[in-house]
């Protein structure tokens, strides 16, 4: 393959990577963070208890967790049929990562707001808090760094998902080390492939980890 | 039965609060009555255990008790929907052993909260947290987080922001326990000063005498989940009338089981028969010896109180001089036997 082609064909594949990673994160955290409240909010000895939605939302949040991503993504064709149009691509491939990722980031959610001091939220009800301002003023906020770091983990954990959709008609650096790589034999094409998503990985990891070292206010100077 | 106008600030009316657990049901409170009126400062005392958390919970309503009322201000709290109940805990503000901040919000976003939760106005918010910072002495320290405040300053952030919605009660959950004596001593003369300058109403939550003797006007005895006593300080401590109290009194009086069985009198002396050398003239007046088992005073309330406990002789006439000695002194005494230390 011609240099210049190649080096299209790869930056084409870095910005697919990038639009489904960000796009999906995105619409993962919509779904996940209100589940992630629920499920605190909801659970045994949580602000407002309700047993049996907490064991419901419980239980669907580990059903789609233990179903294994390049199987979920066959599973969940049609419905990605219904949204996107299509089964395969970049865009279509959003619909099934977000599924995956919604429970996992509900989950990552869910353990960095358990870690909130629960002195301090008995101190917001002592002040006669209601429960959204206990969310958004207490919970979400202490939890900051802790929400910053599960963010990072959980972007870099979907960037690999989206790699491993291009075994079954995804698009990005995966599709291309799938059908390069491994259809056509083109080794370097792989390596280089697989050196732009260690690369992308560790940029998110460290931006990641950078942000939520600067925004903590607990460190002492 | 008393009309509402009667009712002290805070009412507790056979308050009982039992935890149900999958195999056990412990009983925390019963059948507690307490009246604490406008502008005390009310000590609840008790070993750990005693239920005096689970109490100062059920006063806020942070926990629901099983039976009983809790009264404030002639509204009882059962009786409120949840909105009017918040309301109401802006008035019964409450301050932690371990400060319970915000971390990630420095000194005047600490503040803040409160007043953002009561809904003031941004400039009104702002216009208090100067004056707040003033009252408990942290102007310095304003755009600190708490990881960089001690505890004792830590503590004054907690106060500033109890104070900020201006309550008529402040609630004190161990709020010096995790502090160092001089801490201690600060942060319950910054308490007593809130109380006198601005009849805030203090309850005081504590496991340590000291915290009681030095700031507290009334105190209460939980014991086990009951009320073991109540009444002012002054009262409680010089005739404790259970044993619970003389435990909690007589806590550090030292060994007690190679003494058991001797006859032994507890003589209290207040503010007038303190400065008298009387146990030097009881010995030269009747020439009998004393063994000063424990002896102790205490500042409680800004009035010097002395305790001490004799071992008397053996022989009875002796004993009986003795008595009548410190009898005629009108020292209030009474006998003690080693069990109620």
């Amino acid at each position: 393959m011609p240099f210049d082609k190649l080096v299209a064909l790869l930056a084409e594949g870095v910005r697919d990577t990038l639009y489904m990673t960000t796009v999906s994160t995105l619409f993962a955290y919509l779904l996940g963070l209100p589940l992630a409240i629920l499920l605190v909010l909801t659970a045994p000895g949580g602000l407002r208890p309700v047993p049996l939605l907490y064991r419901v939302l419980d239980v669907v949040v580990n059903v789609l967790r233990s179903v294994p991503f390049l199987i979920l993504m066959i599973l969940v064709i049609p419905l990605t049929r219904l949204i996107a149009g299509k089964a395969y691509g970049s865009t279509a491939t959003i619909v099934p990562l977000v599924i995956a990722a919604a429970p996992y980031v509900a989950r990552m959610i869910e353990s960095s707001l358990r870690e909130v001091d629960p002195g301090v939220i008995e101190a917001a009800q002592s002040m006669g808090a209601s429960i959204p301002a206990i969310i958004f003023k207490v919970l979400i906020p202490e939890a900051k760094t802790s929400l910053i770091v599960g963010a990072t983990i959980s972007t870099g954990t979907i960037l690999g998902y989206s790699a491993m959709s291009g075994a079954v008609g995804g698009g990005g650096l995966g599709q291309i080390a799938i059908s390069y790589g491994y259809n056509r034999y083109q080794m370097d094409v792989l390596l280089i492939t697989v050196v732009l998503l260690v690369v992308l990985m560790q940029i998110i990891q460290v931006a990641g980890m950078y942000i939520s070292r600067k925004t903590d206010k607990r460190i002492r100077e | 039965m008393k009309g509402v106008r009667d009712l002290a600030l805070i009412e507790l009316q056979h308050l009982t609060k039992t935890f149900r657990g999958k195999t056990q049901t412990v009983e925390a409170l019963r059948d507690i009555n307490l009246s604490i009126n406008q502008g005390e400062i009310y000590g609840i005392i008790g070993m750990s255990g005693a239920g005096k958390s689970t109490l100062v919970r059920c006063i806020n309503f942070l926990e629901r008790p099983t039976e009983g009322k809790v009264v404030i201000d002639g509204r009882d709290l059962s009786a409120l929907a949840p909105r009017e109940l918040r309301k109401l805990r802006q008035q019964v503000a409450m301050i932690f052993q371990h400060f319970n901040l915000l971390q990630q919000r420095d000194v005047r976003g600490n503040i803040a909260f409160a007043m953002e939760i009561a809904g003031l106005r941004r400039a009104d918010i702002d216009k208090r947290i100067d004056e707040l910072l003033e009252i408990v002495g942290l102007t310095e320290r304003q755009h600190n987080y708490p990881s960089q405040l001690s505890g004792g300053q830590q503590q004054r952030v907690a106060i500033a922001r109890a104070l900020s919605t201006n309550p008529k009660i402040i609630l004190c959950d161990e709020a010096t326990s995790a502090l160092d004596p001089q801490t201690t001593a600060s942060i319950l003369s910054l308490l007593r000063e809130i109380n006198r300058k601005m009849g805030i109403t203090v309850v005081i939550i504590t496991h340590e005498m000291s915290v009681v003797e030095s700031i507290c006007t009334h105190v209460a005895i939980i014991d086990e989940g009951r009320l073991a006593e109540c009444g002012t300080v002054e009262s409680v401590f010089s005739q404790p009338q259970t044993d619970a109290a003389r435990k909690l009194i007589f806590r550090g009086a030292g060994k007690t089981e190679n003494l058991m069985g001797k006859r032994m009198v507890r003589i209290v002396f207040d503010g007038e028969t303190f400065n008298e050398p009387i146990i030097a003239q009881l010995v030269m007046q009747c020439h009998v010896p004393v063994n000063i088992f424990y002896a102790d005073t205490r500042d409680v309330g800004g009035k010097v109180f002395g305790q001490m406990i004799l071992q008397l002789p053996e022989d009875r006439l002796q004993q009986d001089k003795v008595i009548y000695f410190l009898k005629n002194r009108n020292l209030k005494l009474e006998e003690v036997d080693g069990h109620a230390l």
